[in-house]
């Protein structure tokens, strides 16, 4: 199976609003992401806010051996989860740029975060 | 002196406002769980009003990657010194 890695059109976009460790709504968009992508499904995940947190290199398990999301995120590339954006105003506003960041997503503007949602069949937000 | 104690990000939410606004010229504020995205240089500005009082924890910012990322302005305490703070305040109140 291939598909064009470069494209911004896909099946279903995740849209990822939530930071690591401090709720389970990141971890809940990706399980659903990886559910959706082991159905064969195209994934396209988009973090998005507070969501840009999740990419931030370093992270490590909690205090209390609570795992995180990072080893998750990791994992995408077996699930051919590769089409990852990060919305760059996020980042701007955190004092982060795309070196402190895993994986090398791909910055999204303002106006291409309306067209990656139009280029998808099904949106779920968490 | 009061220990106020924030576990929301200012990138998300406006409750450090109440926070700051319930914070008395001594009072300290130390950022926890989702409270220390605000010690990243973008968002530390919300917390200008307070130089020297800003406070975040350790743990929480090590499982985040946000370390070696925290604004100059930030103290970091662990869960120790998060004790001796607690110890040092006559009151503590969370901001949540």
């Amino acid at each position: 199976m291939s598909h064009d890695h470069d494209s911004a059109d896909g099946e279903l976009l995740v849209i990822l609003r939530h930071a690591p460790h401090g709720s389970s709504w990141l971890r809940e968009g990706l399980d659903a992401a990886l559910v959706a992508a082991a159905f064969g499904q195209r994934v396209s995940l988009l973090f998005m806010g507070e969501g840009v947190m999740a990419l931030v290199d370093g992270q490590e398990a909690g205090p209390l051996g609570q795992k995180g999301t990072a080893p998750t995120l990791r994992m995408l590339e077996m699930y051919d989860i590769d089409a990852l954006w990060v919305e760059r105003e996020a980042l701007a506003a955190r004092g982060l740029d795309e070196a402190a960041l895993m994986l090398a997503p791909r910055c999204l503007e303002a106006p291409g975060i309306v067209e990656l949602i139009d280029a998808h069949d099904l949106v779920l937000t968490f | 002196m009061k220990l106020h104690i924030l576990n929301r990000s200012p990138g998300v939410s406006r409750v450090h406002e109440q926070a700051l606004a319930a914070m008395g010229p001594d009072d300290r504020l130390l950022l926890i769980e989702d409270g220390v995205q605000g010690a990243l240089p973008g968002l530390a500005g919300a917390f200008a009003a307070i130089p020297g009082r800003l406070f975040a924890l350790h743990e929480d910012l090590a499982s985040r990657g946000l370390l070696a990322r925290c604004d100059a302005a930030v103290q970091t305490v662990d869960a120790d010194g998060f004790v001796a703070l607690t110890e040092e305040s006559e009151q503590t109140l969370s901001w949540y």
